[in-house]
């Protein structure tokens, strides 16, 4: 059973078309995020669910209860804003305890789950300090402790952690996924940060102009994306246009730029002249000589030492090419304008239909 | 859903009713007065006589032209004090800044006609400034005409630049500055360069204010003015010369003197929208500590300012203590003025207190549903009710006097007497800042907010009851005590409705004023002052952000 299904959603604001046939199920207990770019759709998706905006048309249910007509505040959808959002008339406890009172739950009970939420994300003896005299990270356990308090059937997170540091941002993430999964909520997660929603979901569903891309693993949606836009948008990735040419046997075809000729996989690419072809920078092998097969040559531009990596920017037939190097010592590194050889191994390359964008043959890298 | 819709109803209902308000408070008024221009005295037919009059005799251009040089005039004064004087209080160390900022909000807040009486004690024909130079062998100017409206005026309403001046130096931030500096450039350069550049929109916005205010003013020509008659003064003097008549004299001046007041308001929104470099800053500039001399010369002259402004008012205050009999004073103090007001003319400050009141009510409790109709629900039909609210701004006191008189004194509505226009007139000039304050209240909470309580399960109703409204509050009280104030020290339209049983303190003190008998003008005065001074305070001590609330709010 899923905890939430939504069926056929579509919103238009005006002639943006902010969500256009929204499919989605949710397992109970899931962490679910939703990734995309700013003006993706995500945030619309998340507050049509909580009750802020109403659908145009299509279906949603939480645990088989159908809520189009139900008002926000009787959805039980317990929302982690952006901005915080706590109330800034009232103490930490009021703000922790505002919906159970809406619940007219007796003071012991409220006092009870107040402390309990409280303590699981660590604002034991804040009680009585109003939100002025708390930081950002801590305003933000406030919401979460709010929004946990009631037990709702989803909590919801508008890019919780967007106004947060760096270095809290990471600290933050950790501690909502443990108390999420300590929990068992059904969550869903909205952000355009690729490397959080990697690391927090279960699963991913990216979103681009009001339309769902993939759902998958993260996992998934990193080694095997279906179209271009998933690939570029989650982690950095390389592309290149390539010719078509012969087949090079054993299920694999020539392909080529320039005095570049690489071998790529044949599968889907039967009725193609031309194909785009694309690698992730820490697939790729520097070698010292142009014998083995799949190489590119080119010249390097800069190099980014980003600690266990050193990052090279190579100039490859007018274009710039992105590789890693793990483990870089500053003897090694060769020095800017020289030449670089390296080798895409032929079955880390994944090919996307020109045209369409479309992901061509099987995901053999998941 | 169907709270949705019963909601949706009353906010409908709302917007009707501020319709209604306005249709037939100004709308009504204002289209009779501008008929009435059009009908000739004499004959009673539509005609362009009035106008043809106006714009041929110099007795009335002169009126114009006048009111144009003394609103220039103090409004170039305003700037000479109000800069210098926003600078240094808030750049530089000066002890006691904070008492020097409160005293010219005071000085701004008094009612306008107060100081230029004061000025007369002092410098008119007895004054006892004047006898003072007299005896070193100094005669100063007559004080009677344009130069003591000037003064009263400006020492008047230079706060207006000095407070939206200081407000912006606090907000330039200060990595603007330095950057200036780290540039290359000296002291000198970073103020014409960066500084002033970035609070040019705040000063020319006090200055239309002020330009605004003192074109508007009629207590202060009315009492210091002589026989020098500007806009408001010659409509109330043409409309009291031909009440028996249809006053179409004094409406063809109305309606000018609005247009002029119509062009200051666009020109001033026109800069208001466009205006505000400073944002979330995070640098606040630094207050630099001055030695010696330098430190020496800059008191002298923030304290001089300042208690210029403040002398015609402590003035007031040893008058109204002062023995007198009848009008003539006496050597030594007592109470006198005082107990003849309390025994005399009682009516008159329960008059005051009770009027006001009423407005307030009326005032806060429209003005914030407005202003939530205003802030929160997007429309063509409330954008167009949000720019009608604006008309108050532009109609003058004397006009809106003489546009009640003309509307509601005949069927169907028919007030012309009643304690009810006065409150009407007081509701009326307030409200749109009100609704204005009220509206620019709610922007600044964050919907997520109320959605925040919606999504915890509170019901709209609940959510206004228990977030919004707590979050307004302070706002909706600070924005009423100010609408008490203005309402306590409201002459120029009221002057124009009352009728003796429902006289109020400002208008006694005008007539005290004019018989001379300026003991219990001065004690009358005093208690409108504590009432202000009071109020001030308590604006200040529980809701301030600074003395910016006073102009804004």
């Amino acid at each position: 059973m899923h905890a939430i299904r939504i069926i056929g959603v579509e919103k238009n604001f005006g002639e943006v078309k902010a969500l256009s046939n929204i499919h989605l199920g949710i397992e109970k207990g899931e962490f679910f995020t939703l990734l995309g770019p700013s003006g993706c759709g995500k945030t619309t998706l998340l507050r049509t669910i909580a009750g802020f905006c109403r659908q145009d048309k299509g279906d949603i249910y939480i645990e088989n209860e159908l809520i189009n007509d139900v008002p926000a505040y009787q959805r039980n959808t317990a929302m982690v804003f952006q901005n915080y959002a706590v109330f800034p008339h009232m103490t930490v406890f009021d703000n922790v305890a505002y919906g159970l009172r809406v619940r007219r739950l007796p003071k012991e009970v409220i006092a009870q789950k107040v402390k309990t939420a409280l303590r699981s994300v660590h604002l034991e003896g804040f009680e009585q300090r109003t939100p002025d005299k708390l930081s950002g990270g801590q305003q933000q356990r406030v919401g979460l402790a709010r929004a946990m308090a009631i037990e709702p059937r989803v909590l919801l997170f508008d890019e919780p952690l967007s106004n947060l540091d760096a270095k809290l941002r990471i600290e933050m993430r950790e501690e909502i996924k443990a108390v999420q999964k300590s929990l068992g909520i059904t969550s869903i997660y909205v952000t355009h940060d690729q490397e959080e929603a990697l690391v927090i979901s279960d699963r991913i569903a990216v979103m681009n102009q009001g339309r769902i891309q993939q759902i998958g693993k993260p996992w998934e949606i990193y080694r095997d994306p279906q179209n271009i836009f998933v690939a570029n948008f989650v982690g950095k990735i390389n592309m290149l246009t390539l010719k078509l040419g012969q087949s090079a046997g054993s299920g694999y075809r020539q392909a080529s730029l320039g005095d570049i000729t690489l071998n790529i996989p044949a599968q889907g690419t039967e009725q193609l002249d031309s194909i785009i072809a694309a690698f992730r920078p820490e697939d790729v092998v520097e070698v010292r000589s142009t014998d083995r097969r799949n190489t590119i040559t080119g010249f390097l531009r800069t190099v980014s030492f980003m600690g266990s990596v050193a990052r090279f920017e190579v100039d490859v037939e007018g274009q710039t090419l992105t590789i890693d190097r793990h483990r870089p010592r500053e003897t090694d590194i060769p020095p800017i304008h020289s030449q670089v050889v390296f080798s895409v191994p032929p079955e880390s390359i994944l090919l996307f239909d020109p045209v369409s964008g479309k992901r061509l043959g099987k995901g053999e890298r998941s | 859903m169907t709270g949705k819709i019963r909601r949706a109803d009353i906010w409908t209902l709302v917007t009707f009713a501020g319709f209604a308000i306005v249709v037939v408070f100004l709308i009504y008024p204002l289209f009779d007065i501008f008929r009435y221009s059009f009908i000739d005295k004499e004959s009673g037919e539509v005609s362009l006589a009035n106008w043809i009059q106006f714009f041929s005799k110099k007795y009335y251009l002169r009126a114009f032209t006048n009111s144009l040089f003394i609103a220039i005039a103090t409004t170039f004064f305003s700037i000479m004090l109000g800069i210098p004087l926003a600078f240094f209080t808030t750049r530089y160390r000066i002890a006691g800044s904070t008492f020097l900022t409160t005293l010219s909000v005071l000085a701004l807040l008094s009612p306008t006609f107060i100081g230029a009486y004061s000025w007369i004690t002092m410098l008119g024909k007895n004054g006892f400034l004047r006898a003072m130079f007299q005896s070193i062998g100094v005669t100063l100017p007559q004080i009677y005409g344009p130069l003591g409206i000037i003064l009263a005026d400006t020492l008047q309403y230079y706060p207006f630049i000095s407070l939206m001046t200081a407000g912006a130096l606090m907000t330039v931030d200060r990595s603007l500055e330095e950057a200036s500096e780290n540039l290359g450039a000296r002291p000198r350069r970073i103020f014409f360069d960066v500084t002033l550049p970035m609070v040019l929109p705040s000063v020319t916005g006090g200055a239309l204010i002020v330009f605004m205010m003192s074109l508007s003013n009629f207590g202060t020509p009315m009492i210091i003015g002589g026989n020098f008659l500007v806009l408001p003064t010659l409509a109330y003097n043409l409309f009291t010369s031909e009440i028996s008549e249809t006053p179409g004299m004094a409406s063809t001046v109305s309606i000018i003197l609005m247009l002029c007041a119509s062009i200051v308001i666009v020109l001033q929104q026109w800069l208001a929208s466009r205006r505000k470099y400073a944002s979330m800053l995070v640098n606040r500039p630094m207050v630099k500590i001055l030695k010696g001399v330098r430190s020496l010369v800059a008191h002298v002259l923030c304290y001089g300012i300042v208690f210029l402004s403040t002398l015609p008012l402590a003035v007031i205050v040893y008058y109204s203590f002062r023995k007198t009999s009848g009008p003539v004073f006496k050597p030594g103090f007592s109470l006198d003025s005082y107990r003849q007001i309390f025994f005399d003319v009682p009516k008159t400050v329960t008059n005051s207190f009770l009027y006001s009141l009423a407005a307030v009510l009326l005032i806060a409790i429209v003005g914030t549903l407005l202003g939530f109709v205003i802030a929160r629900k997007k429309s063509g039909v409330v954008k167009m009710l949000d720019s009608l609210l604006m008309i108050p701004y532009m109609v003058p006191g004397t006009v809106l006097g003489i546009g009640f008189i003309v509307a509601f004194n005949r069927p169907p509505i028919y007030l012309t007497g009643t304690a009810i226009i006065i409150i009407l007139t007081y509701f009326i000039r307030r409200l749109p800042y009100s609704v204005r304050s009220a509206a620019s209240i709610l922007k600044q909470i964050d919907p997520a907010l109320e959605e925040a309580g919606i999504n915890l399960g509170s019901p709209p109703g609940r959510t206004f009851r228990t977030i919004t409204l707590p979050l307004m509050q302070g706002g909706i009280i600070s924005g009423a005590i100010m609408s008490w104030v203005t309402s306590m020290n409201e002459l120029s339209a009221s002057i124009l409705l009352y009728v003796g049983q429902t006289m109020t303190m400002p208008i006694k003190i005008y007539l005290l004023v004019v018989d001379g008998f300026f003991g219990t003008a001065s004690a009358m005065s005093t208690i409108l002052l504590v009432v202000t001074g009071v109020s001030m305070y308590i604006v200040n001590k529980y809701f301030s952000k600074g003395g910016e609330t006073f102009i804004s709010a």
